[in-house]
């Protein structure tokens, strides 16, 4: 039914990726220019003009991938060519050079050029491993959802920490307060999560309502991923001696630890989609960097040597 | 109490009857126009506030004393209000009509207060909306009890009573809870009956005490309140526990609407048959089966404002004796001609009725309307009219001449013939699957195309219509399903045995272990088949329309191998097994082709069942449960490919005018299959149930697609049940700058959805995905899924495992 873009026609851009690296391997082995191999013999040029032929046209990825009215086949086909044929970039490039690096605006734009493969390379990674995870990690539950069984629970404790007396009340209250979803750049990354945490914010203030503003503490309590929270009431129930006061902790406690399953498994699915797009944002402006370098190297080559 | 005699009692003040009484006024005939509630025109009064409303369709001219032209609500209100002053309409308010009795010459119309008006002529034009249902018990009338809720901020501190758990209970109470103390009354324990959302919102809310709900409960009785000081009523309810009388400011009752049916036939007006969308029959003048009593407007069947107008001019005309033109006589003399022969519209209506049987049954007025929807072709021979394997559902009757049906896709020579007052297309109308052969023209033919809509609103409203094309049905689906090879007289006796029946979604045909008494034909909808595997049902395969189930019996004379559900709702043509035994070891090479046939099939299931343990079939039910099952084109996403990078909404939006009409979160997800929200293109899809001017249509594609007729009523919206249908101002959004996006961030975002900030008089209009039929080289959707993660398929190509001749390959 579905076939992935590193499938697409029977790994078709797979096998004329390997194609070229065999060719080029061939005419490499093949080839004894008189100075050994180089940019400047006529293989040299020939894998040369293939390879900044190739780099535009991976170039040109980032411009078809939004030309939505395009005819041009799909963009998984695109993608599965930029990948292979990217990647045989490595080896017709080093052969092109003919293994001459320096500290020169030549090897500059090689360095660039496995810069940006190896992120590719490393985007394919996170495209292969972290989509299974987000669906894992919701188990069927869409974020909203997620979202307000939070706001659920959180109201639910403070229910029963009021009950439980001041101190806990004010312990809870903070403990909702600080609950957060990685950094803002993370919720900015994904509109929806965010505009769910505002709301969210809002409506457990005015549940919160009126009562007075949680007093300092006496002394600072770390908050690490609710930790905290969950040991002061474990070490209150400790205390507890009878037994309708336990029960209400122990209940507490269920709560507070459900929704700090919950809590961990919203911020999972930020993370996954981060990591899913981050990378992106050093494989696009190294590729750029590329090719500004790669324009210097060709015209330096035509006009200085 | 008889008040004074009219001439003319006009029952409802919409469209159809403001037009009728005006005229009436105009013409100076005595004349009442009775409307129950206290404006005129209550439906078109309770349109959103600055709705544009639309004076589809255009090609028809408007005939009546009062303007009408497409405009906001409150200017064609102003207007009609204006000109009903102007013409001293005799219009009574607040004049609800319970009951019509008598003749032409003396009817007694009884209004809901107990008057009596009498007229010598009744024209009922009460729409289609319907009379909200009170609460039915003592008290249903008091001043604190209502009916409907306009501005849920009009209320402010108090105790509100709301009856009801649909839709707009639910909506009420909710709004209202906001500043009020409410309490819900629901009859049963839960909120299934509403829409996900309300459900939740409404639970929520219960639970977090901000709405009392008391379940299971009735009210008995509403009282005013005996104590000046406290609240002004009492609503008595009966709780599981016994009766409370509850202390409020008001009782809000959303009870939903009567369909106004048992009305219309207490006044003694007949109907064809029971099918709810059924309308009444009527004559060339709109008279109905009582003398003297006309029925006209979106009641007779006429959905739309101007086509109700136009006939409420005519009936006054028809009353005072006078013939007039039809307004749409022109429209049909256009059509018309196409066909040099034939002189004046009646005279090729006669034509018609007199060579095509199956339309021989309808008034002239039924006719008029079905041809004013049809089109008249005169193709040349050879021409194409549908080709194998095309998704149109257009119904064809021959009027002159014949065509050819080629049923052997390899084989040009194989074909039949049909000939004048034949028709075709009934397959893929009743089934909403692709055709089934190719037709083409044969010489110098007449025909008419008519499309799905008229044709189904016929075969609701004339039985005759209906039971021809039933009968056709089963006898050339009996025949391409089973025995094509076979003459005709040698399945007779099948046929006759053969009976339509008819499964909800989730209903068994047959269960394992029956004895087979019989083989289902599915001619609509589809169904699962399940086999008991370590105490639990398990789905084995999905068969389509088109197919048969149930032959594996009657072959092995043993019983049920596998049970059968309807996956939704289903008709099968039932052939008795009997007769069908008697027909096999009649004609034992029909018997062989299926034993082989039915051998393969079970193979393929039982090694389905050893590869995969689980998996597979709870894949089906899945997607079965998602109503894939009806779907002809669904969009799937494979969760491990996907990268929820959201190129798919962004193309969807960037190619149809800045809105996505898809959702790629939203929808469930079974094995890493995602079923977002975006349209499945049902073989019978709901949308189109309810869309006054037809401008829902399926192209020959498959697509489901609505036309620039649309006039944003929302019906649809409400009818998709899959929420993929949204009501958006149409607009061309600024082109994409890729570059001075790239090196500034300037301009739209390429993909960016245009964001709503409209006039809100700016006319909303239906949209959904047109699976990109306007774009080469398919839906943009999956094209510009980076990942392949993104498909559209048709259910048969993951779902079915063939069985039997299906129609596609008869
Ligand atoms: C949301 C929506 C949008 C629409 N938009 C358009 C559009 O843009 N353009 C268009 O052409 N069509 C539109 N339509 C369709 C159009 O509203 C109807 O075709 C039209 O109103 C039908 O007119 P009518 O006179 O037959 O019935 P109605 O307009 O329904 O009028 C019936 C009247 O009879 C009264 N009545 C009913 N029962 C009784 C009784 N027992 N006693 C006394 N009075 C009674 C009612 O109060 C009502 O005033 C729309 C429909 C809807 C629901
Ligand atoms: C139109 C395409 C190209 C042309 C005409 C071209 C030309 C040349 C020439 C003439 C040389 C020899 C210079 C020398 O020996 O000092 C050279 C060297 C080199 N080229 Fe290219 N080249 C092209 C594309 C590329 C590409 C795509 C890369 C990789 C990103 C690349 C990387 C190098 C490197 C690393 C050297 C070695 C520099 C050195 O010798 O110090 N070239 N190129
Ligand atoms: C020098 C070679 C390369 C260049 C110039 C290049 C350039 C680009 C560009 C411009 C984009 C578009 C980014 C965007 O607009 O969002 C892109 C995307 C991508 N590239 Fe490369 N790339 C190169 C090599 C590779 C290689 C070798 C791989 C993999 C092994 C790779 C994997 C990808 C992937 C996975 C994407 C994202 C696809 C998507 O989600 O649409 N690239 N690349
Ligand atoms: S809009 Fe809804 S009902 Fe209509 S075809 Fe699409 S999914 Fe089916
Ligand atoms: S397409 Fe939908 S909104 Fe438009 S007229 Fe038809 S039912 Fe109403």
């Amino acid at each position: 039914m579905h076939e992935s873009f590193l499938a697409y026609r029977k790994f078709l851009y797979l096998k004329l990726g390997v194609g070229l690296i065999v060719l080029s391997i061939g005419a490499y082995a093949l080839h004894e220019p008189p100075h050994g191999p180089n940019g400047g013999t006529w293989l040299g040029y020939t894998l040369g003009t293939i390879g900044a032929g190739l780099i535009l046209w991976l170039l040109f990825y980032g411009i078809r991938k939004r030309q939505y009215h395009s005819k041009l086949g799909q963009v998984s086909g695109w993608l599965s060519g930029h990948v292979y044929l990217g990647s045989a970039l490595l080896v017709v490039a080093t052969l092109h050079c003919g293994f001459k690096f320096g500290w020169n605006v030549h090897t500059l734009s090689y360095v660039l050029m496995i810069m940006v493969i190896v992120s590719g390379a490393y985007g394919i990674f996170t495209y292969v491993r972290y989509p299974t995870l987000l669906t894992d990690n919701k188990g069927g539950m869409a974020i909203d959802a997620m979202l307000s069984e939070i706001g659920d629970l959180d109201r639910q404790c403070l229910q029963i920490a009021a009950e439980m007396g001041d101190k806990a009340h004010q312990m809870i209250l903070r403990s909702i307060e600080r609950t957060s979803f990685g950094t803002t750049s993370w919720r900015d990354a994904l509109g929806g999560v965010s505009k769910g945490l505002e709301d969210l914010g809002r409506e457990i203030k005015s549940i919160a309502g009126d009562a007075e503003p949680p007093a300092p503490l006496p002394a600072a309590i770390p908050q690490i991923g609710g930790e905290a929270t969950v040991f002061f009431v474990a070490d209150q129930l400790a205390g507890f001696r009878d037994s309708a006061r336990a029960a209400l902790g122990h209940r507490l406690l269920d709560l507070i630890t459900s929704k700090k399953a919950l809590v961990i498994r919203v911020q999972r699915d930020i993370v996954y989609r981060k990591l899913l797009k981050s990378w992106l944002s050093l494989h696009l402006p190294l590729s750029i960097a590329l090719l500004a370098a790669l324009t210097v190297h060709v015209v330096t080559v035509f006009f200085y040597w | 109490m008889a008040e004074r005699a009219y001439k003319i009692a006009v029952i409802g003040a919409g469209p159809a009857g403001l037009s009728a009484a005006a005229r009436a006024a105009e013409v100076g005939v005595s004349h009442v126009l009775l409307e129950g509630a206290p404006h005129l025109s209550n439906t078109i009064y309770r349109y959103q506030k600055g709705k544009l409303v639309m004076a589809e369709p255009t090609v028809l001219p408007l005939r009546s004393t009062i303007d009408f032209e497409a405009g906001s609500r409150e200017r064609v209100l102003s207007v009609w209000d204006e000109a009903a002053a102007r013409l001293r309409v005799n219009v009574r308010h607040g004049a609800e009509v319970a009951v019509v009795g008598g003749t032409q010459g003396n009817f007694t119309v009884s209004l809901a207060g107990g008057e009596v008006v009498s007229a010598e002529f009744v024209v009922l034009a009460t729409g289609l909306q319907g009379n909200l249902r009170k609460l039915g018990v003592p008290g249903e009338n008091l001043p604190f009890v209502q009916y409907q809720l306009d501005d849920p901020d009009e209320y402010e501190n108090e105790t509100i009573v709301v009856v009801g758990a649909g839709d707009s209970a639910i909506e009420n109470a909710v709004a209202l809870s906001a500043h009020n103390k409410v309490i819900i009354i629901n009859r049963r324990d839960d909120f299934d009956k509403a829409k996900e959302g309300n459900r939740t919102a409404i639970e929520r809310a219960i639970q977090d005490s901000v709405i009392e709900c008391l379940y299971n409960s009735a009210p008995v009785r509403a009282e005013a309140a005996s104590d000046r000081n406290g609240k002004p009523g009492v609503l008595v309810v009966k709780t599981a526990s016994g009766e409370v009388a509850l202390d409020c400011d008001r009782v809000i009752a959303r009870l939903g609407a009567m369909p106004p049916r048992k009305f219309v036939e207490s006044c003694g007006i007949e109907f064809p048959n029971n099918d709810p969308n059924a309308v009444p029959a009527v004559s060339a003048q709109y008279e109905s089966n009582v003398r003297g009593l006309y029925i006209i407007g979106a009641l007779a069947g006429y959905p739309l404002i101007k086509q109700a107008m136009n006939q409420g001019y005519e009936v006054v005309e028809f009353i005072e004796g006078r013939a007039i033109e039809p307004a749409d006589e022109p429209v049909l003399r256009d059509k018309f001609r196409a066909v040099v022969e034939i002189r004046s519209v009646s005279s090729a209506l006669e034509v018609i009725k007199k060579n095509v049987p199956v339309l021989s049954g309808l008034t002239t007025l039924q006719l008029r309307e079905f041809m004013l929807d049809s089109v008249i072709r005169a193709p040349k021979r050879g021409e194409i009219l549908f080709e194998l394997n095309d998704y149109s559902d257009t119904f064809f009757s021959i009027v002159r001449g014949g065509v050819d049906i080629h049923v052997d896709p390899n084989d040009a020579s194989k074909h039949v013939a049909l000939t004048k007052g034949d028709f075709f297309g009934e397959m893929s109308l009743i089934s909403g699957r692709r055709r089934n052969a190719t037709v083409t023209a044969g010489e110098r033919c007449i025909l008419i195309e008519t499309p799905r809509r008229s044709m189904n609103k016929l075969i609701n409203s004339v039985a005759s219509v209906k039971r021809i094309i039933d009968d056709t049905f089963l006898r050339r689906a009996i025949q391409s399903q089973i025995a094509p090879e076979l003459p005709a007289e040698a399945l007779r006796e099948v046929v006759a045995s053969a009976r339509i029946e008819r499964f909800n979604a989730g209903k068994v045909l047959f269960k394992e272990g029956d004895p087979g008494d019989s083989l289902h034909l599915i001619r609509k909808g589809s169904v699962t088949v399940a086999r008991d595997i370590g105490g639990r049902e398990r789905v084995l395969s999905y068969v389509a329309a088109g197919n048969y189930v149930g032959e594996m019996a009657l072959l092995t004379d043993s019983p049920r191998s596998a049970t059968v559900r309807a996956s939704i709702e289903t008709e099968t043509i039932r052939l008795d097994g009997t007769a069908f035994k008697a027909l096999l070891s009649r004609w034992p090479d029909i018997q062989g082709k299926m034993q082989s046939k039915a051998r393969d099939l079970l193979a393929g299931q039982s090694a389905k069942v050893q590869q995969s343990p689980e998996g597979a079939g709870d894949l089906i039910s899945f997607l079965v449960n998602q109503g894939v099952g009806e779907a002809t084109d669904v969009l799937l996403i494979d969760e491990t490919l996907c990268v929820r990078c959201d190129h798919c909404e962004k193309a969807c939006a960037e190619t149809h005018g800045g809105t996505s009409r898809l959702d790629r979160e939203a929808g469930p997800t079974f094995a890493f299959i995602h079923v977002p929200t975006s349209c499945r293109h049902c073989e019978h899809p709901h949308c189109m149930k309810d869309c006054p001017p037809d401008a829902l249509r399926r192209a020959p594609n498959g697509e489901v697609i609505i036309l620039d007729s649309c006039i944003g009523c929302g019906n649809c919206e409400t009818n998709c049940p899959y929420g993929v249908i949204q009501m958006a101002v149409k607009e061309e959004p600024k082109p994409v700058n890729l570059l001075s996006w790239f090196l500034f961030g300037k301009g739209r975002a390429p993909g960016e959805e245009i964001s709503g900030h409209h006039d809100a008089g700016a006319a909303k209009i239906a949209t959904k995905c047109d699976m990109c039929k306007d774009l080469a080289g398919g839906p943009a959707c999956v094209r510009a899924c980076p990942t392949g993660a993104a498909i559209r398929v048709s259910p048969e190509q993951f779902l079915t495992v063939t069985r039997g001749t299906t129609l596609d390959r008869s």
